[in-house]
């Protein structure tokens, strides 16, 4: 039953993707046009979604909740600024690893749709206080307001690179990765900043 | 002002005021209610604008405009690279701090709506060819793949800047825009690139 309604779920989301791919205006998806093409019942599909816009809300925060369940494994388990450090590099490995082929059509929404809007506001904040606590702890010995200064910079970057990557090939986008790791890592090894 | 710019002006201020306050998106607002909301015949209306979509581009183009037009007359005057240097950080600072307060709602919808995507990502190619010229003559000495590489770092992490000041007052945007340079700047100096 779970495998099952998981399944009607993904399917689900492959189906307003899809729709999306073909028309590109969220307004003209309907829940009973899904339905429809899934061969199932209006009812049925409502028991999961409320709306095409909850389709992708729900979507988008499952991915998010997965990477943040990696990502915090990962920190409880550090024990020095090296394991911080690695934390840290591991998220965006994962986040790049962990993209799918529809991740462009996936950030469009959560930019656009009211309730995914602000979910990705929430979310960054989220973001924003684990880049915070673990370059604190990874490159320890800046100031509070060093500190606060480059996790903001830090976030605006890290947002600028997902529009980026999103829309880039799969294969290029791990090499992507590794320059913008780089860049990163060059900014915060500046201890005193400026 | 003329009489005709004004009236452009009021209907683009008064459908964001609507998009922002309404919390629904584009999709539920109408030019029809931003009419009635300028109590302003739809007749006269329509001969600015067609579709609510139209005012989305017409807004981005504006903002474009103003930096390729800035672009352009700057660039032949670069002779050192101190100037070009200036040029690189005068743009983004055009870019960036005159934008509206609702420059948000503008942002969140370019990636989403087709004239504005297709303007979206022809801006970003302008942006990429030009910075390359500038970081080329402001920062010598780099080869072919290290540039390319190092200002598609840029534009990915300008881009990120334009959604954190799309979203913030004035005063915010002028503070991270000091550090966000100084962060290129440390990002650029490093003429080998790993």
């Amino acid at each position: 039953m779970v495998n099952s309604s998981s399944k009607l779920k993904d399917r689900a989301v492959k189906g307003a993707i899809n729709n999306l791919r073909k028309d590109k205006r969220v307004e003209a998806i309907s829940l009973s046009l899904i339905a429809n093409e899934l061969d199932v019942s209006l009812e049925t599909l409502k028991n999961y979604y409320s709306s095409t816009e909850d389709i992708f809300l729900k979507a988008q925060k499952k991915d998010w909740s997965s990477l943040h369940r990696y990502w915090d494994k990962r920190i409880e388990k550090a024990k020095t600024p090296g394991d911080y450090k690695d934390a840290f590099e591991l998220f965006f490995e994962r986040f790049v690893e962990t993209l799918s082929e529809d991740a462009d059509l996936m950030l469009e929404m959560s930019c656009y749709l009211p309730s995914c809007i602000k979910y990705r506001e929430r979310n960054k904040k989220r973001v924003k206080k684990k880049f915070l606590s673990l370059i604190k702890k990874g490159w320890p010995g800046k100031d509070d307001k060093v500190l606060k200064r480059q996790t903001e910079l830090i976030t605006i970057v890290f947002y600028g690179f997902i529009d980026h990557v999103v829309h880039i090939k799969k294969s290029e986008r791990l090499k992507l990765l590794r320059d913008f790791r780089n860049m990163v890592n060059l900014q915060l090894q500046d201890r005193k900043f400026f | 002002m003329d009489k005709k710019t004004q009236s452009k002006v009021k209907i683009i201020e008064k459908t964001f005021e609507a998009i922002k306050r309404y919390d629904k998106g584009l999709a539920n607002t109408s030019l029809l209610r931003v009419a009635e909301e300028l109590c302003m015949p739809y007749e006269e209306l329509t001969s600015f604008f067609l579709t609510i979509e139209d005012i989305y581009l017409n807004e981005q183009e504006r903002n474009n405009r103003k930096v390729e037009k800035y672009l352009e007359s700057e660039l032949s005057e670069v002779k050192t690279a101190n100037d070009a240097k200036s040029l690189f950080e005068n743009t983004i600072r055009l870019f960036v701090m005159d934008l509206p307060d609702y420059a948000d709602v503008v942002w969140a919808a370019t990636p989403f709506l087709p004239k504005c995507l297709e303007e979206r990502n022809r801006m970003k190619v302008y942006l990429k060819k030009t910075f390359k010229k500038i970081i080329k003559k402001g920062w010598p000495g780099k080869i072919e793949t290290v540039l390319e590489r190092q200002t598609d770092l840029c534009i990915l992490s300008f881009y990120g800047l334009y959604e954190y000041c799309s979203k913030s007052k004035k005063k915010d945007r002028e503070a991270i825009l000091k550090d966000f340079i100084n962060m290129l700047n440390l990002h650029l100096q490093d003429r080998l690139f790993f």
